[in-house]
């Protein structure tokens, strides 16, 4: 197992939003606030909204599920 | 006592060998009657005891992590053999059978990493376990859906966390599940404490989305004559307690209120009893309150539960043997 490097990419992205849990890692988090509005709560790590609110947990999804979509070559949603 | 009476029994010294079954191993301990090896010998003895016993129920207090470090089909395939009659668990040893029912895993994992890794990977860690967030949130999603579906069928009436669990093992398919098996053989499986656990945060998501008078209603204090009434009824009571705290003592308190007090207890811990805790505390102090016999067949094993339990068990099923059936009174 080696130590990661922190990710530093604060971009308005669901996955550097406080209101996200991991539901399927890298690409997929439950975004706490949609679920309590009853929206749709499954919504991909790399996507964003209006309500986004930075979060200071410096985790390793953005970072792994950007490097799997350049692999993958799909559109995402930028700042 | 005269000198000779603290000197009736030998060491028998433990003799081994390359067929011996389970039972056979313990009686080796109880040969030898010392230390940890004496105390799961007495154990063993006391649990079948109280299983023989047709007019005792048995209560099962569950605490600390052993359901997702392996002791969930254990706990489920003795609720099926109806060798207990009542669980008091934390909450949290539910939902960890909860993650594992709805699809999710614990992973072998190992005490020495580096926890801020393991943070950025959104991966729990319970000692040498690792748990995947995404496991935990896939069962919030399920059981808050549940929790909407129960709330609307209970039509507001509020319900004990014994309703509530059996109301969860209904809508359960997965048969080693520890809710699911309490469910089929109609054990009912309290939880004290239910709100410190994942109870507590899949509650709050259930919450978010309902108006007051659409929120489940769970009331901590109706559980209370419930589990008297469960003693009352009973002419002798047995408990067997992996770890202790609340679920310990909630057993303990229904025992004491009865003013029967227990006939036999078997608590596995490893926590001690200098710092006044429940979970340390000795039988014989339980004594002191009321909550345990004087004369009850009573014995704490000093160990970890995730070794003793399974050894107790497996040693007492051999004795009973694959044709024995539980009768209760």
């Amino acid at each position: 197992m080696t130590l990661r490097k922190k990710s530093k990419s604060k971009n308005r992205l669901c996955g550097n939003c406080h209101y996200h849990n991991m539901y399927e890692y890298p690409d997929l988090i439950l975004c706490s606030l949609r679920y309590q509005n009853s929206n749709d709560f499954i919504v991909p790590t790399l996507g964003c909204c209006e309500k986004w609110t930075p979060d200071s947990q410096e985790c390793f999804c953005v970072e792994e599920a950007m490097k799997k979509r350049n692999k993958n070559s799909v559109e995402h949603c930028k700042e | 006592m005269k000198r000779e009476d603290f000197l009736r029994e030998p060491v028998v010294h433990m003799k081994l060998n390359s067929k011996m079954t389970v039972n056979e191993f313990i009686q080796q301990f109880g040969n030898s009657g010392c230390f940890g090896a004496g105390r799961l010998s007495t154990a063993c003895d006391i649990f079948e005891r109280m299983i023989r016993d047709d007019e005792c129920t048995i209560f099962l207090a569950i605490a600390g992590a052993v359901v997702p470090a392996g002791l969930r089909t254990v706990i489920s395939d003795i609720i099926r053999k109806k060798l207990v009659d009542v669980i008091v668990s934390t909450g949290a040893n539910m939902v960890h059978d909860l993650i594992e029912a709805l699809g999710g895993h614990h992973y072998k994992g190992h005490w020495l990493v580096n926890d801020s890794v393991l943070y950025g990977y959104h991966i729990y860690r319970i000692y040498d376990i690792f748990v995947p967030e995404e496991d935990f949130t896939k069962a919030d999603v399920a059981v808050a859906d549940m929790f909407d579906e129960i709330a609307k069928e209970s039509n507001s009436r509020t319900l004990s966390s014994h309703e509530l669990t059996r109301e969860i093992g209904a809508r359960l398919t997965d048969s080693k599940s520890i809710l699911r098996a309490a469910y089929e053989a109609n054990v009912p499986v309290f939880l004290p404490a239910i709100r410190d656990s994942e109870f507590g945060v899949i509650y709050q998501f259930h919450m978010k989305k309902h108006s007051k008078d659409k929120i489940l209603q769970v009331d901590a204090f109706k559980e209370v004559p419930e589990i008297i009434e469960i003693a009352k009824k009973s002419p002798r009571l047995g408990m067997v307690v992996i770890g202790g705290g609340v679920p310990r003592n909630t057993i303990q308190h229904a025992a004491v209120t009865v003013g029967k007090g227990l006939d036999h207890a078997v608590v596995i811990t490893m926590d001690r009893a200098e710092t006044g805790g429940l979970s340390g505390s000795t039988l014989e102090e339980t004594v002191s309150w009321g909550k345990v016999k004087k004369k009850a067949g009573k014995v704490m094993v000093i160990g970890d539960a995730l070794i003793v339990f399974p050894l107790m068990v497996a040693a007492v099923l051999e004795r009973l043997g694959d044709k024995f059936v539980r009768r209760v009174k």
